[in-house]
């Protein structure tokens, strides 16, 4: 066979289908980059000590962000513990042992319903399951709603990086005579944990802007406090209440709150990454 | 080419491994995938302390025999065995039959390297962890001594706390070995274990296993015949879930008593 450069029409398509990814991948990375550039300009602009350590001022007054980062944090922590322990054993469950029966399609159905249901449907299903009953806005039900919003990313996360790996590892570990809930927790979890970290992260990221299903239920309070039975302040309501105001200094104080939102998931995400890094080869 | 697609009656000649000296045997075995039946009947004997090869056509239930051999297909609902299949004169297809004692008995390695995400050293201990309780030195002895035999040791010495992912495909072969060997099983049953190996690495898993039947009974699937007539002492030609021919290597590979035999040997198919 004789090297032929390809005929010009070849070379003319593979070039404007060059051209047109390079285009489309330059659009989405220039609104990314213009959120991004407005976002830290004026979040850096609004950033001080007070921030990180005094409250929430009423209007007039000097304050900060520290009893909507705390209260965040903590609605956050205990919602990502009880959503990843639920979507890990749900999604293990569907990928390992349900496979194609018809409870688990029938369970995958609803939990991609889930996926996709409006966050603020959510928030006022917990407020009718627990705010109501209980008589009042509590961190506790914000951390349910907030969970409520995870379970869902985590299940279908863990369930497609489980399918991933090979039947033959599984087999490997049952063949050495190792009971199948072994097999799971010790190779199949651990080979997979850097796509189910991932997952974690992508529900992380997703709860950790949302507003609406917490307006119905951790509200917000003007105070720190660290009791998560009462209603807690939380940056995205904040965020939410402040960059509508008409004072300078609230929004100002939003965009330092929108900015460290972005900034936590950031880090959070890369240092997941870190942590996670597939062995390199020798 | 008039190659017959259909397989009634076929002419047979298997060669009865005596049954003390068989380590693992089956007897009248029919396999099932769901409705589809894979295995016909098979009786074999697998010779205590040698090594036997299964060759054949794709499809034709090498593998599908060395599953039944370990129970693995039970993990699966919808497959089933009926027939015998005696591991030292103990039917391993009984209900209620142990399937981790059998599996620590009857070792696996499989067609693609398949190391866990652990170090070398977790690797080989692994299987060794299920069953027994070894002090750290006791372990790390049992762990050279098994990478010694899957010859390993040399290349792995220095960095057992390494990932056994880290090894090239060939290692992680024998990784695999010296995993299913720590926990000292008597049979040990190797399904294509060289497939997705160079010729190097092929070279050294062979030697691997030439060494290992001095105290093993060793059942190796291979769609390579020369690996089959270098490494064996029988032979077992299978067809259409059918044991065609089973005998000595030499006799198999020289003068094949069926035809269908001496037409898969000969490369008229296959």
């Amino acid at each position: 066979m004789s090297a032929r450069s390809p005929s010009l029409g070849r070379r003319a398509a593979q070039g404007a289908f060059l051209v047109f990814c390079w285009a489309a991948t330059g659009v989405a990375l220039m609104a990314l980059a213009a959120i991004l550039w407005s976002l830290f300009r004026q979040g850096i602009a609004g950033l001080n000590l007070d921030v990180f350590t005094k409250s929430t001022p009423a209007p007039g007054s000097q304050g900060g962000l520290l009893n909507a980062i705390l209260g965040s944090l903590m609605m956050c922590a205990v919602a990502m513990a009880g959503a990843t322990t639920v979507g890990v054993l749900a999604g293990t469950w569907l990928s390992e042992f349900a496979k194609q029966s018809l409870y688990g399609k029938v369970v995958r159905f609803v939990n991609d319903v889930l996926l996709s249901a409006p966050s603020i449907l959510v928030g006022l299903f917990i407020y009718e399951l627990l705010v109501r009953p209980a008589g009042g806005f509590s961190g506790f039900a914000g951390s349910a709603a907030l969970a409520l919003l995870a379970i869902p990313v985590i299940v279908r996360t863990t369930e497609d990086v489980l399918r991933l790996q090979p039947t033959a590892l599984r087999e490997a570990s049952i063949a050495l005579g190792a009971p199948v809930w072994r097999t799971i927790l010790t190779v199949i979890w651990k080979s997979a944990q850097g796509g189910m970290l991932t997952g974690a992260l992508l529900a992380f990221a997703r709860i950790s802007g949302e507003t609406a299903p917490l307006l119905f239920t951790a509200l917000n309070n003007q105070f720190l406090s660290l009791d998560l039975t009462k209603p807690t302040a939380n940056l995205p309501v904040v965020i939410f209440q402040f960059a509508l105001s008409a004072y300078d200094d609230w929004r100002r104080l939003a965009w330092a709150g929108a900015m460290l939102i972005a900034v936590a998931v950031l880090a959070v995400t890369i240092i997941a990454r870190l942590a996670t890094r597939e062995p390199k080869r020798s | 080419m008039t190659l017959q697609t259909t397989f009634e009656a076929p002419e047979t000649r298997i060669l009865a491994i005596p049954s003390d000296q068989a380590a693992i045997q089956a007897r009248d075995l029919d396999f099932y995938y769901g409705g589809k039946q894979a295995l016909f009947g098979i009786t074999v004997g697998f010779k205590r302390r040698a090594v036997t090869a299964l060759i054949g056509p794709s499809g034709c239930g090498k593998s599908t025999l060395l599953r039944t051999l370990n129970r693995m297909y039970s993990l699966y609902p919808g497959q089933k065995a009926e027939g015998q299949v005696l591991l030292e004169g103990e039917d391993v297809l009984a209900r209620g039959a142990d399937l981790a004692a059998l599996r620590a008995r009857v070792g696996m390695v499989f067609q693609k390297p398949t190391p866990f995400p652990m170090s070398i050293h977790d690797n080989v201990a692994y299987g060794v962890r299920l069953y027994e309780k070894l002090s750290k030195a006791d372990m790390a002895g049992r762990v050279e001594e098994s990478l010694r035999r899957a010859a390993l040791w040399d290349e792995v010495k220095d960095k057992l706390k390494d990932s056994g992912l880290g090894l090239s495909g060939g290692q992680q072969q024998r990784l695999c070995v010296a995993r299913a060997i720590a926990v000292k099983p008597e049979v040990l049953l190797l399904d294509e274990p060289a497939s997705a190996l160079d010729p190097i690495s092929t070279a050294k898993l062979e030697e691997t296993i030439r060494e290992l039947k001095s105290d093993y009974t060793v059942v190796i699937v291979t769609h390579n015949m020369g690996q089959a007539a270098r490494l064996s002492e029988h032979t077992g030609f299978m067809y259409l879930g059918h044991m065609v021919e089973f005998g000595e290597t030499d006799q198999v590979f020289t003068a094949p008593s069926t035809q269908r035999a001496r037409d898969y040997i000969t490369g008229r198919f296959g």
